[in-house]
């Protein structure tokens, strides 16, 4: 089928895959000791639930979710656990691997509930980068209809080969993989987008279709053109719809998963052996072996780029991920992770550093190669201003990131260094917004509580007044007539005030009943002690008013 | 004949045009009373730039009291949590020259901590905090939850054995601001070469 519908933009870099996707997949060496971090996901890192010398078997659950948005982290050798600290758990060997699976499940006959439990216990999480975790991704059932399920194989970043490595290897697994995930999700169709320069992958899927069931599978050849493989850009080029702005692909009724991610789905369900392993590109000119790698998670890269040839005097820098959206690593005493899929050892001829940045010329290049047809260069000057009205004004946040503008960019400007750093300081701004108006209702509630004390104080004051001597003083009494006008208008206010208040809280946790509402009963609570500060009042003025006119 | 049309023409415009004058008027007049708001919306606009630490700093009890003696034309220079930022913010905002911060900026964002082991349980800082962040009872240890407080100082001199500190606020690593030094834009005939890059 050809594919009509394009996105915009795009660059086609040297793809320099050649040099990893000769050699087999084969097994990394066991590693003598993992260094495992709490976050390898996105949302909140996990809690420790061992404790130094502990014995874990491969598969022990280590750290418990947290929260909302988390992810199980488990044991990826057996052995003891040596050191727990803030942010990571270290594990030496005993070199058993000994493992500790969970049953196996039928994904065709048990619930899907049972599905989801299980991703959920085997921290699973998306191994394309952004590491969301699976089963939270499957629960947007909830909220949205899904017709299609996406495979996204397209890997269009150079250098990565990962994927096309798994879908050799393992095409039928991951078809069964995207079987279960369209049975959660509940999506009609299964549809995998990959490059054409995966000629053996895309053989491999063909057998593969053939026998896959029960939904049918489309698979669909797409030309080579960086950045294809962005989740908006594959959906707009497979299936012509647009992701709205800000929007998630879910918005259109399409649910986007890596190969990885449903392989390591299958491997959950089908072998019960949870996220403790994951395949890594082993590339660039300063290793000997090159070639895509079965690692355990925490294993440290130094070792695993020694054991693959790593020549250290050609070594200019180690990025992880890919050339475009990766980053360098400033030391190589760091662990593997669930989002680690690619590292490249890079010689200084291979990837030279950038030529230092020159004013921008407003050529234009940057407009014509962004697939999300934003305008770097305004975007530029605003970043580098610190404009954030103006930024948002030209969609920041739309900004995938993906280099293709700084790639082409005659000035060498690092425009998404430019971008990534204005977004983080939006995002913390916007914190810091939620903090200030969090601390107002705080500061309004204390408020309007002092003033309900000290109305109920002067109550009892005037109560215990009115008993020792029978008859205020005329004159007390006619501003008492003054005020009860007044006192009525702000009693009428109060009531209204904190109707507002219910009703505002009753639509937004209709809307949404997941989102927190804190702020909002807080202000519910402020209105009503407003209220009752009123009432007191109210009654109070109302009691002298008849003293008045008795005598 | 024609005089007479002149008359009755211009006259009938007058009534016309006083006419629509005062229907106007009345209608106007209704709505303004019909659709009368309590609250000032620029003083709203102009608390939503505070930070709403609720220090007093300004010489104002709290962030919106300050927010209506700006509106009321009082200096926009006397937040020091706000800092230059808001400042600036609140000049865009009304309209006015931006000032030097009248005080000492903040560098680090502060949270109140109690040594609990000195603590008294004298409930004066309870009674201090703007935002109820300070839980504890009478002759009980008294703590300071993290997440409300402001770091406001206003607990700190009621405290009669001075068992409060100022400490640096702890940013969870998801906060974590890069730290980045823009070249600046060099015409490139003024550049040297850079070394060991032919």
């Amino acid at each position: 089928m050809s594919n009509a519908f394009d996105f915009p933009g795009g660059i086609h870099p040297p793809e320099r895959k050649q040099r990893s996707n000769q050699a087999a997949l084969i097994n990394a060496p066991l590693p003598g000791r993992v260094t495992l971090p709490l976050q390898q996901h996105s949302g909140q890192p996990a809690t420790p639930c061992v404790a130094p010398g502990d014995t874990v078997k491969v598969g022990s659950v280590i750290a418990k979710r947290e929260g909302m948005i988390s992810s199980n982290l488990h044991a990826s050798i057996s052995g003891t656990v040596s050191e727990i600290n803030a942010t990571q758990i270290i594990i030496d060997s005993d070199g058993q691997d000994e493992w500790l699976r969970l049953p196996s499940l039928d994904w065709q006959r048990v619930e899907p509930n049972a599905l989801l439990e299980r991703l959920n216990e085997s921290g699973i999480v998306g191994l394309g980068g952004a590491g969301f975790p699976t089963h939270i991704k499957a629960r947007v059932v909830e909220q949205h209809d899904i017709h299609t399920l996406l495979i996204n194989a397209a890997e269009c970043e150079p250098y990565i080969t990962a994927d096309d490595i798994t879908l050799r290897h393992y095409a039928n697994d991951v078809l069964e993989g995207a079987q279960i995930s369209a049975k959660l999700c509940g999506a009609q169709h299964i549809v995998i987008g990959i490059e054409d320069n995966k000629p053996e992958a895309i053989e491999a899927l063909r057998q593969a279709i053939q026998n896959s069931h029960p939904i049918t599978v489309e698979l669909k050849v797409i030309s080579t053109r960086y950045p294809s493989g962005g989740e908006h850009q594959l959906i707009k080029k497979l299936l012509d719809l647009t992701v709205p702005s800000g929007g998630l692909p879910a918005d259109v009724g399409v649910l986007c998963h890596n190969p990885g991610t449903l392989l390591a789905i299958l491997h959950a369900v089908r072998d019960g052996q949870p996220l403790v392993s994951r395949v890594v590109t082993l590339t660039g000119e300063a290793i000997s072996q090159p070639g895509n790698r079965w690692v355990r998670l925490g294993t440290s890269v130094k070792a695993l780029l020694e054991q693959a040839g790593l020549n250290q005097p050609m070594l200019n820098q180690v990025i992880q991920g890919g050339p475009m959206m990766g980053a360098p690593l400033l030391t190589l005493d760091t662990p593997v992770t669930k989002l680690t899929n690619c590292l490249i050892a890079a010689t200084i001829v291979e990837l030279p550093p950038a030529p230092e940045e020159s004013p921008c010329i407003r050529c234009g290049e940057c407009e014509s190669v962004c697939p999300v047809s934003l305008l770097p260069q305004q975007l530029h000057w605003y970043a580098r201003a610190n404009d954030d009205a103006k930024m948002a004004h030209y969609h920041l946040f739309d900004c995938i990131e993906c280099g293709a503008c700084s790639y082409v960019c005659p000035s060498h400007i690092p425009l998404v260094d430019d971008y990534r750093e204005a977004k983080s300081r939006i995002r913390l701004q916007r914190i810091e917004t939620v903090k200030a108006e969090h601390a107002k209702h705080r500061f309004e509630f204390r408020q309007a509580r002092l003033a309900r004390e000290e109305a109920e104080k002067q109550a009892r004051k005037e109560a215990r007044k009115s008993q020792q001597r029978q008859t205020p003083t005329s004159a007390a009494a006619s501003s008492e007539k003054v005020d009860l006008r007044g006192l009525r208008i702000a009693h009428a206010a109060a009531k209204a005030s904190v109707k507002k208040a219910e009703k505002t809280l009753a639509r937004v946790a209709q809307e949404d009943p997941k989102q927190p509402l804190d702020d909002l009963e807080m202000q519910l609570a402020t209105a009503q002690e407003n209220l009752r500060a009123t009432e007191v009042q109210l009654t109070q003025a109302r009691e002298q008013q008849p003293s008045k006119e008795s005598p | 004949m024609s005089n007479t049309f002149d008359a009755i023409s211009m006259l009938s415009a007058v009534a016309v045009l006083t006419g629509l004058g005062l229907g106007f008027g009345a209608l106007l007049g209704v709505v303004s009373e019909r659709f009368k708001r309590e609250d000032n919306p620029l003083v709203e606009q102009i608390d939503a730039l505070l930070p709403q630490t609720q220090c007093g700093q300004c010489g104002y009890p709290g962030c919106r009291p300050y927010a209506e003696a700006i509106n009321q034309g009082d200096a926009l220079n006397k937040c020091p949590p706000g800092g230059e930022s808001t400042i600036h913010a609140l000049a865009d905002l009304l309209g006015r020259e931006p000032e030097p911060l009248d005080g000492e900026a903040q560098s680090v964002a502060k949270v109140a901590f109690i040594r609990e082991e000195e603590c008294i349980g004298c409930t004066k800082c309870i009674q201090a905090c703007p935002v109820d962040a300070i839980i504890g009872a009478a002759k009980l240890m008294h703590t300071v939850i993290e997440d409300e407080c402001t770091g406001c100082d206003l607990c700190l001199d009621p405290c009669p054995v001075d068992c409060i500190d100022m400490l640096p606020r702890t940013a969870p690593l998801t906060q974590w601001q890069p730290v980045t030094a823009h070249s600046s834009n060099m015409i490139a005939s003024d550049r040297q070469p850079a070394p060991g890059v032919s």
